[in-house]
């Protein structure tokens, strides 16, 4: 699902407007001795939580959860279940619930990590049914079907349902703290991008997996500790309430009713979704009652798919907010900024990148068939071929794409084998790809500021874009010729702007070896000169290229040396004239092996 | 005849077509080339009907066609090979073939007897027809493409970047088999974003920037015109792709 | 010994029918990319028809599965043209949250229309089997497969050898290029989506027959749909008719051996471990979008 990124704008009547939602919460139970209002509050608040946990891992990472209310009740029975075996007071052991839910959900991610978005909705429905089930059949700890019964509360009557209601509001504070920090930091620059393109992110310094679990984590662990405080506050655990698959579509409902992604939009859902409901139990009764709920929890949920997708928070910055859309503006031809340094330059002669034996077999097919290359540090190596002889195929190798049958990719004397893609990023491997990836919800600049060049738990929690990295982001982008869009949106770029804020991506990640698979393919010649002075000028900072390209004039006018690919074998490398005037390339490349059917010849 | 006549399309994000006024001969092989974003592959799917013009007219014989559906431009006799992977992979290559007569399903004699006539232009669809599409080379699947969108006899077929991400050696047949193509009688509008491969093979080339016509000149003409080297090829020595110089 | 032949053989009949259940959930999967968790409901609907028109004038309910095809068929149509067709173009996952508020909206309707209460429909042959030594085949499960097979087959034909399925594979791989050729791609997906909804009519006749149900089962059998279609790995026809197979083998032998309560369970867990041990299904390529953009 696509979803805004953009903060609103208007700051300070936002900010006031929050400061007096807050302490109106605040002062309900003193206004109004309602135990109505305040159980409709209560139920308000944890949906709230709910949503809020929910926004950050179906939102924010965009693994859609249909089980999130499963949470609820590993808090809930946890808590209910030590608070009876030690005899002490559910509040007390509230956190617990919250380390139970969060335990579940980096179970849910250790399944999960080698899937995909749809797998996840499964596993997030399986969990919440099986959860359900194990509780309903282990009843000598759960009480199953005849439910857990949990103590009186112990406070004065005076203070009615006080402690729960200001516990739940606290939570729900909490929980919109977290998803404004995590919106702000880096790390939620880096949930972005997995939702985006997980793939892409992995091969920029994302770590996927530690990020994911880690957003799973934050979903659950607050909602834990709500489903603890709520159990207590309904004093009676059954599965049916807890495990309550109703209350899952309620969570997806209201987020994306006030707005998926944003940090207010589950709050705004929630005190929608539940005075709504409470209002409708209360006037339809009988033994439908229960019917008609479905149907119009069921029939709003389809409503605001058709109708309102995007949620109102984002419908509504939308309209004070239009985005000109920039019409394919021409790339300024200005003198070519001074080349960045790297951090990373080696003398330059020694073997930085050794592919050695490397065999990959796709079915009865061997794409790359004991396939060697040597590039030495500081040189452009371009890697030629007809189609389908292997080019992107070792590409995928040398990232960690593809996993080879046989051989191995040594970077810098160490063998790359065990890295993952991320990994890769890390050690010095950098790619772009024939159809340039970018992530589409953010802007061009946090594009480039999403990349990592290590992975350093200290810097999950930096500023998103801002400081130095913010800096070096603009400046890379600057030298690429794109200083005036660091603002706009991925989506507004032309074909080949996007192939130029890849390189920049790779800039930011600094790497040892720079891959560029296809860069002159579709894009204008104006656009082509700036890129072959691009690469000339960060190839005399020291950069290494190996470059992927049919445009033989762009290619070979750069390449210092010149690997041949045919049916997955090298066929011949050397200097770009010496290789270009080889018979065995010219045979295999140009010449006459290709069998052409007769009849398609040129005609006498 | 093929006469757009002031046509303007986009994607919702603003025109990328501005205005576009150009007239293409029968029977001829004509070339459309500009840089990128210029609009040259909208230029064909408002043709196809994969996009509807927001204003002007595209007028194929006299006829009407820009609001048309993509199978009512293909009943009109105009066919679109798309560009690169445009087969249909896990399917074999006779269910492609027998695919690009979707329209005359239900004619099954007429169906059979050109689905032959092809077999014997090109044969690949004949030692092949059992293999999955995607398990073909890449000069393979182009012919196929090829082939398969000849199938209903159209007059008019559009090629969108026909040579984009092939190899020089796959070029050449591209190159040969729009030729056999256009021997065939068929018009060729093509769109191409290699201008000396484009203009080499075409007769009319057309130089289309932000969204209108440039100008429309004889191929060989523009490709001799020195402003336009330095406009759009750069300053490229003098080798092509199509004759497989390096 | 005896328990176990008998086991498989009961495991492999409810898996006929498991199998056509997840074969219109599939399909519409393959070529839509969409996560349908409305065709539960589909199901218990057409359970609920099949009960109640033989309840009414005492039709064998298997025949009347046959009958309420087509009426499955124009449900399809109608959801397909008043909810999927609007949302999937935006996106494929908020196409499956419309479904899903689908679902449960149908579950309140059906509880209106028909009471909460269990029913089953109890046709002559309902408790009656044939002997084969001492191994039992209950009849109304063999009727039930044996029509499900042949439902199936036909599908599959329909797929392969017809201008409508290659039209429907066609769309499957590239709109652009289905359009090109003349096929009316939003009309092909229509029929689609209701050629699957329409496998549910006999589908949710042969639950009534050998299962109770209420309104809420449907979460039930869309869990055993989803677990089927993860077992034979997404897409795949072939795959999900393995994955039946093995659902409906370790169910009854969960049954037999461990304990009825924890049966429902089976599919759950088959979801996590093959999760866990073979992400992509049995038979399924991978669910990985790497190289395919490429």
């Amino acid at each position: 699902m696509s979803a805004e990124t953009s903060a609103p704008r208007r700051r300070v009547p936002k900010r006031w407007l929050i400061g007096l939602g807050v302490l109106a919460a605040v002062a309900i139970p003193f206004l109004t001795p309602s135990s109505y209002i305040h159980n409709v509050l209560i139920l308000t608040f944890l949906l709230g939580v709910l949503g809020s946990g929910w926004n950050v891992m179906s939102g924010l990472t965009g693994y859609v959860s249909l089980g999130h209310s499963a949470f609820i009740g590993v808090g809930a029975y946890t808590a209910g279940i030590l608070a009876s075996q030690w005899a002490v007071s559910p509040f007390l052991v509230a956190p617990l619930g919250g380390i139970a839910a969060a335990l579940v959900a980096l179970a849910l991610s250790w399944v999960t990590r080698r899937t995909r978005g749809v797998a996840f909705v499964i596993v997030s429905y399986a969990m919440l049914e099986l959860l359900g089930l194990i509780v309903r059949n282990w009843s000598s700890l759960t009480g199953g079907s005849q439910g857990l019964l949990m103590p009186l509360p112990d406070w004065d009557v005076r203070f009615h349902n006080w402690p729960f209601y200001y516990a739940l509001l606290a939570l729900l504070l909490l929980s919109v703290a977290m998803t404004s920090a995590i919106r702000r930091s880096k790390f939620g620059l880096g949930l972005v991008a997995i939702r985006d393109d997980e793939d892409k992110a992995a091969g920029i310094g994302v770590p996927a997996p530690i990020y994911k679990s880690l957003a799973f984590m934050a979903s659950a662990v607050l909602v834990g500790v709500a489903g603890a405080i709520y159990g207590y506050y309904v004093s009676f655990l059954t599965v049916s309430t807890m495990f309550d698959i109703v209350l899952s579509l309620q969570v997806v409902l209201a987020v994306l009713l006030g707005g998926r992604a944003t940090v207010w939009g589950p709050v705004l859902g929630a005190f929608i979704i539940v005075p709504l409901a409470e209002v409708t139990n209360t006037s339809i009764g009988g033994v439908d009652a229960g019917a008609f709920r479905l149907i119009m929890f069921g029939g709003l949920l389809l409503l605001v798919t058709l109708a309102l997708p995007r949620g109102i928070i984002a419908s509504v910055a939308r309209l004070l907010d239009r985005r000109t859309a920039q019409a394919g503006a021409r790339l300024a031809s200005t003198a070519l900024p001074v080349a960045p340094m790297s951090s990373r330059t080696l003398a330059p002669g020694t073997d930085l990148l050794r592919v050695d034996g490397v065999t990959v077999q796709f079915g009865g097919v061997k794409a790359l068939d004991n396939a060697s290359i040597v590039v030495p540090a500081g040189s452009i190596t371009a890697l030629i071929g007809p189609n389908g002889s292997g080019k992107t195929t070792l590409f995928n190798v040398i990232d960690g794409t593809y996993e080879p049958a046989a051989g191995d990719v040594v970077l810098n004397g160490k063998s790359l084998a065990k890295l993952d893609r991320t990994g890769r990023a890390f050690a010095g491997i950098g790619r772009t790809y024939q159809l340039p990836r970018l992530f589409d919800s953010l802007t061009v600049l946090e594009n480039v500021a999403a990349v990592n060049d290590r992975f350093e738990p200290r810097r999950l929690v930096h500023s998103a874009v801002s400081g130095a990295e913010a800096a070096r982001a603009t400046g890379l982008l600057e030298f690429v010729g794109l200083g005036e869009y660091v603002d706009a949106a991925a989506t507004d770029l032309s074909y080949g702007q996007r192939k130029l804020v890849e390189l920049a991506q790779l800039l930011m990640l600094d790497p040892a070896v720079i891959l560029l698979d296809e860069p002159a393919a579709g894009i204008n010649p104006t656009l082509l000169q700036r890129l072959a002075e691009l690469i000339r000028s960060l190839n005399a900072t020291g950069r290494t290229f190996v470059i992927v390209e049919h445009d033989m004039q762009f290619v070979l006018a750069l390449a210092d040396q010149t690997t041949v690919l045919a049916h997955g074998k090298v066929i011949a490398s050397g200097d770009p004239a010496t290789v270009s005037t080889d018979p065995a390339v010219l045979e295999a490349y140009l010449g006459d092996d290709f069998v052409l059917e007769p009849t398609t010849g040129p005609r006498p | 005849m093929i006469e757009f006549e002031n046509v303007r399309a986009g994607y919702g994000g603003g025109d990328v077509l501005q205005g576009v006024t150009l007239t293409v001969e029968r029977a001829a092989i004509t070339c459309v080339v500009g840089p990128n974003g210029a609009g040259k592959s909208t230029l064909l799917r408002v043709l196809s009907g994969l996009l509807r013009p927001s204003a002007g007219t595209i007028l194929l014989d006299g006829k009407p066609v820009h609001a048309l559906s993509p199978a009512e431009v293909l009943a009109a006799g105009v066919a679109q090979v798309p560009q690169q992977g445009g087969l249909f992979g896990n399917l074999t290559v006779r269910d492609n073939m027998l695919l690009g007569g979707y329209l005359i399903r239900s004619e099954r004699g007429r169906l059979k007897k050109r689905l032959d006539e092809l077999a014997e232009a090109f044969p690949v669809i004949t030692t092949r027809a059992h293999d999955k599409a995607a398990d073909l080379s890449g000069g393979q699947r182009r012919i196929v493409e090829f082939a398969r969108a000849l199938v209903t006899n159209p007059s008019v077929v559009l090629l969108d970047e026909p040579t984009l991400g092939l190899d020089p050696k796959t070029c050449e047949v591209v190159f040969e088999s729009t030729q056999t193509m256009n021997e065939l009688g068929v018009t060729v509008l093509m769109v191409e974003q290699n201008v000396r491969f484009g203009l080499k093979l075409a007769h009319h080339g057309v130089v289309m920037e932000r969204g209108q016509v440039l100008f429309a000149a004889p191929a060989d003409e523009l490709l001799a015109r020195p402003d336009m080297a330095a406009l759009f090829f750069g300053a490229a020595p003098e080798t092509s792709h199509p004759e497989g110089g390096l | 010994m005896t328990l176990l032949v008998q086991t498989v053989i009961l495991g492999l009949l409810v898996g006929g029918v498991y199998a056509l259940m997840s074969s219109g959930f599939s399909l519409v999967f393959g070529v839509m990319r969409i996560i349908n968790l409305a065709h539960g409901a589909m199901i218990v609907l057409a359970a609920f028809l099949s009960w109640w028109v033989w309840d009414r004038t005492g039709i064998d309910p298997l025949l009347v599965g046959v009958i309420i095809t087509p009426v499955m068929y124009v449900v399809g149509r109608v959801l397909y043209r008043l909810v999927i067709a609007r949302v999937h173009r935006i996106d494929h996952e908020l196409a499956m949250v419309a479904s899903f508020g689908v679902a449960i909206a149908a579950g309140g309707v059906m509880a209106l229309i028909w009471g909460t209460e269990v029913r089953s429909a109890t046709p002559s042959y309902f408790n009656t089997s044939f002997q084969l030594g001492s191994v039992v085949i209950p009849q109304a499960q063999l009727y039930a497969f044996a029509g499900a097979l042949a439902i199936l087959g036909a599908l599959y034909g329909l797929l392969r050898g017809t201008f409508l399925g290659r039209a429907i594979r066609a769309c499957s791989e590239n709109r652009d290029s289905a359009a090109l050729v003349g096929i009316e791609v939003e009309r092909t997906m229509a029929q689609m989506f209701a050629i699957g909804a329409a496998t549910t009519g006999f589908g949710g006749a042969a639950l009534s027959v050998i299962y109770q149900f209420v309104p809420d089962s449907h979460y039930v059998w869309i869990g055993r749909i989803l677990c089927v279609v993860i077992l034979g790995g997404l897409g795949s026809l072939l795959g999900a008719a393995l994955g039946a197979a093995i659902l409906g083998l370790g169910e009854a032998l969960t049954s037999s051996y461990v304990d009825t309560r924890w049966a429902t369970a089976v599919p759950y867990i088959l979801i996590i471990v093959i999760l866990l041990v073979r992400p992509q299904g049995l038979l399924g390529g991978k669910l990985r979008a790497d190289g395919a953009r490429a």
